[in-house]
């Protein structure tokens, strides 16, 4: 549907009514000549900070009067000449991991890596994949680069606002970042923060902690929403578009792991770990040259971090869906068997199963286990810091981390389930855990015991 | 096929290097010990909030154990491990290492405190996670290439495997009883070692030649500027050591100020 040429193949009558579309739609997008903060600047905001004052000048310019006349003489779509930030947090975490607390990793490296991300991943306008070279390989169909180049990029509309361009930032960025850092404009008036998609961690899916979720999961999850947090639903939202924005959050979970496993390297090795690897390159034609040659080379730390490390869990993740049995009876709250089910559920509930540690229940007193998820812990697990102390992490919060906040057990006396209401939804968070938090997987516990806890759990609300 | 390609790549650096080709009949051992020199601030006491009753029934407070010294300076929990660095071929494995990796490593929880604290495991080799505590833990495990999270009945035991190498240890934890923590190493390779309480390592049958080493911490990390034997490691706390077939290079004791481990900000 959405193919490359879209972003540059159009006359210029269609993108004078783009434009005029543009201007509609602009309440989001106001052009930056009128000195109003914009979405885009918003949310470049978060990348500008290694930027000089002059690139922002230049940037600025381009933004502001250049931004007709490029559309018209390019016949393109304006270029907002984003580059997607570092993930400091990561880096500063390694740092502080292996190198103790004041040294800091040679900053060739960082702009060696930085050039690298460039040429496999693209830039936050013009995205790239690193694709093998091999036709046949399974990791060519992980997403499709018409469906990224349609969520890329600025918003934009053409033929009459059929087909959409710039999905992501539209729908998307204003929580979960141009990255996909979960730290976008409005990330901090969210309770829980929007998702963090670089660690590749998604919390409700069909598939177990490690494997990423199907295509199918982060359907639902955009298409239902998830009660009780910020993610709104889009039920309306067309197909199409559906799929480009789904193969966008593909794109930068893995963009994401990719980062931070290149870190990783870069900072445990002792000789010198990108050698051989140019620096930062900055046209859009040599990224192209350098990412076949960093895809092609089965001996570059590149090729052994995407395809025998990131892109494999990806490609595998459909054989590796959790088959959830058929719910025996008493499962549904109108089966004659429900009370006596849910009283068995009860007693695990309260008991071998553990639940009580953390999930309240009235009448039974118990402390509430209280803790940070994933997406916290990553980072203030990092020796030195003392959660609870701000000033031994400043710096890490100036290097764009979120405050640290207490992730609440579910009180499961009220009917809101994040991860879907269904029998076999309730059934796949206990059997799987929740990934990314302290819910843990329940290999202990055998099928009827899942399916009376998830009886237990429907009843709850009822009483 | 990529596999194809690096297996051939493989078999010709191995086939081209005359040390891998005599490595498989000469082999030598690596030992030490890790001593602070100085004085340690005692360890913290951890704050019991959840199931205290049971966990504190022994009266003996739960203490932190990041940094463990004996009566005689002796320091626990250094890991000591091979470093293979980007191009390096992988080393020989010892056939005596091969039935060891059949057996499982057992991470306990006892008391509300992981036993042991510091676990080195193989890449797919058989990790028991087991409960002796009366109450119900969590055992999650998150290093860089693996993760586990598993519900821990009251005396129930979980086996599981962890399939990724790392290059540094991870992090284990308990979120039930969050105070609760732990460290884990997962290396392909078997060569790698976790000082005893007494500050004492030791690697057997490790392939005869010159090797690197790094020296890790979970307190400061790789330790860095730090004299080994005859030699100070580097900025990824890395040495070279020869191992000499039939000998065992006893690097004797390494010495770490005690400036080094209190080095909070």
């Amino acid at each position: 549907m959405f193919v490359e040429s879209l972003k540059c193949g159009f006359n210029v009558a269609e993108v004078v009514k783009t434009f005029g579309i543009f201007v509609i739609d602009s309440k989001l997008l106001t052009s930056s000549a009128t000195g109003k903060l914009s979405h885009d600047k918003a949310l470049a905001m978060q990348s500008t900070k290694t930027m000089t004052f002059k690139k922002k000048l230049i940037r600025k310019f381009c933004a502001g009067l250049g931004m007709l006349s490029l559309l018209i003489a390019a016949g393109c779509r304006p270029s907002t000449g984003l580059e997607f930030p570092a993930n400091e947090v990561e880096l500063l975490k390694l740092q502080r991991h292996k190198y103790g607390p004041n040294e800091e990793l040679d900053s060739k490296y960082k702009d060696q890596v930085a050039g690298v991300m460039a040429a496999l991943f693209g830039t936050p306008d013009e995205p790239a994949f690193p694709f093998p070279a091999n036709d046949a390989s399974p990791f060519r169909a992980l997403v499709s680069l018409g469906n990224l180049n349609a969520s890329a990029g600025p918003v934009a509309s053409v033929k009459d606002g059929k087909e959409n361009l710039g999905l992501y930032r539209k729908h998307c960025a204003n929580c979960h970042g141009l990255a996909g850092d979960g730290a976008g404009p409005v990330a901090l008036t969210l309770n829980p923060y929007p998702r963090d998609f670089r660690l590749g961690k998604f919390k409700f899916k069909s598939t177990p902690l490690r494997v990423p979720p199907t295509d199918e999961d982060l359907v639902r999850v955009i298409r239902h929403g998830i009660p009780g947090t910020g993610m709104p639903a889009f039920p309306n939202m067309p197909p199409d578009e559906m799929e480009a924005i789904v193969d966008y959050v593909k794109y930068l979970a893995i963009r994401g792991e990719v980062e931070r496993r290149l870190w990783d390297e870069v900072t445990s090795l002792a000789g010198e770990p990108l050698a051989g690897i140019p620096g930062s390159l900055d046209t859009a034609q040599t990224r192209e040259a350098f990412r076949k040659v960093l895809v092609s080379d089965p001996t570059s730390p590149i090729s052994d971090i995407l395809f025998d490390d990131v892109l494999p869990r990806w490609v595998e993740r459909d054989a590796r869906v959790s088959a959830v049995p058929t719910a025996p009876a008493g499962v549904e709250p109108n089966d004659a068997e429900f009370n006596s089910l849910a009283g068995v559920g009860k007693e695990l509930f309260l008991g071998k199963a553990n639940c009580i540690q953390c999930h309240e229940l009235p009448g039974h007193s118990a402390t509430q286990a209280v803790n940070y998820d994933d997406w916290t812990n990553d980072w203030v697990k990092t020796p030195g810091i003392d959660v609870e102390d701000k000033r031994t992490f400043r710096e890490f919060l100036k290097a764009g981390a979120l405050p640290p906040r207490l992730l609440r057990p579910r009180n499961l006396t009220l009917p809101v389930y994040r991860g879907g209401d269904e029998s076999r939804d309730l059934y796949l968070r206990i059997k799987n855990g929740i990934e990314g938090t302290p819910m843990p997987s329940s290999v202990s516990l055998n099928d009827e015991e899942i399916w009376a806890l998830v009886a237990f759990v429907r009843s709850m609300p009822l009483k | 096929m990529l596999v194809l390609v690096r297996l051939v790549v493989v078999v010709g650096l191995v086939a081209s290097m005359p040390l891998a080709v005599s490595a498989q009949d000469s082999w030598g051992h690596l030992s030490g010990r890790f001593v602070v020199k100085g004085e340690l601030p005692p360890a913290a006491q951890k704050k019991i909030d959840n199931d205290a009753a049971y966990c504190t029934r022994s009266g003996k407070p739960i203490l932190d154990e990041t940094v463990v010294v004996d009566e005689n300076g002796g320091l626990r929990d250094v890991f000591v491990m091979l470093l293979l660095e980007r191009d390096a071929a992988p080393p020989t494995i010892h056939p005596s290492y091969e039935e060891k990796k059949n057996e499982p490593v057992v991470l306990d929880n006892v008391e509300c405190r992981f036993e042991p604290y510091a676990v080195f495991v193989r890449a797919g080799q058989k990790l028991s996670l087991k409960n002796s505590d009366e109450i119900g833990h969590n055992c999650h495990i998150i290093t860089f290439g693996n993760e586990e999270n598993v519900n821990l009945v009251a005396g129930g035991t979980v086996e599981v495997a962890l399939q990724k190498a790392d290059r540094v240890p991870g992090n284990v934890v308990c979120d039930i009883h969050k105070w609760m923590e732990g460290v884990i190493l997962v290396r392909d390779e078997p060569y790698a070692a976790i000082t005893a309480a007494d500050g004492t390592f030791r690697i057997d049958n490790l392939p005869a030649g010159t090797l690197k080493f790094q020296f890790w911490h979970k307190k400061v990390g790789f330790l860095r500027e730090i004299t080994v034997g005859n030699q100070v490691t580097g900025r990824r706390g890395e040495a070279e050591l020869t191992i000499v077939d039939g000998e065992t290079l006893d690097l004797g004791t390494i010495e770490i100020d005690a400036k080094a481990l209190t080095g909070d900000k």
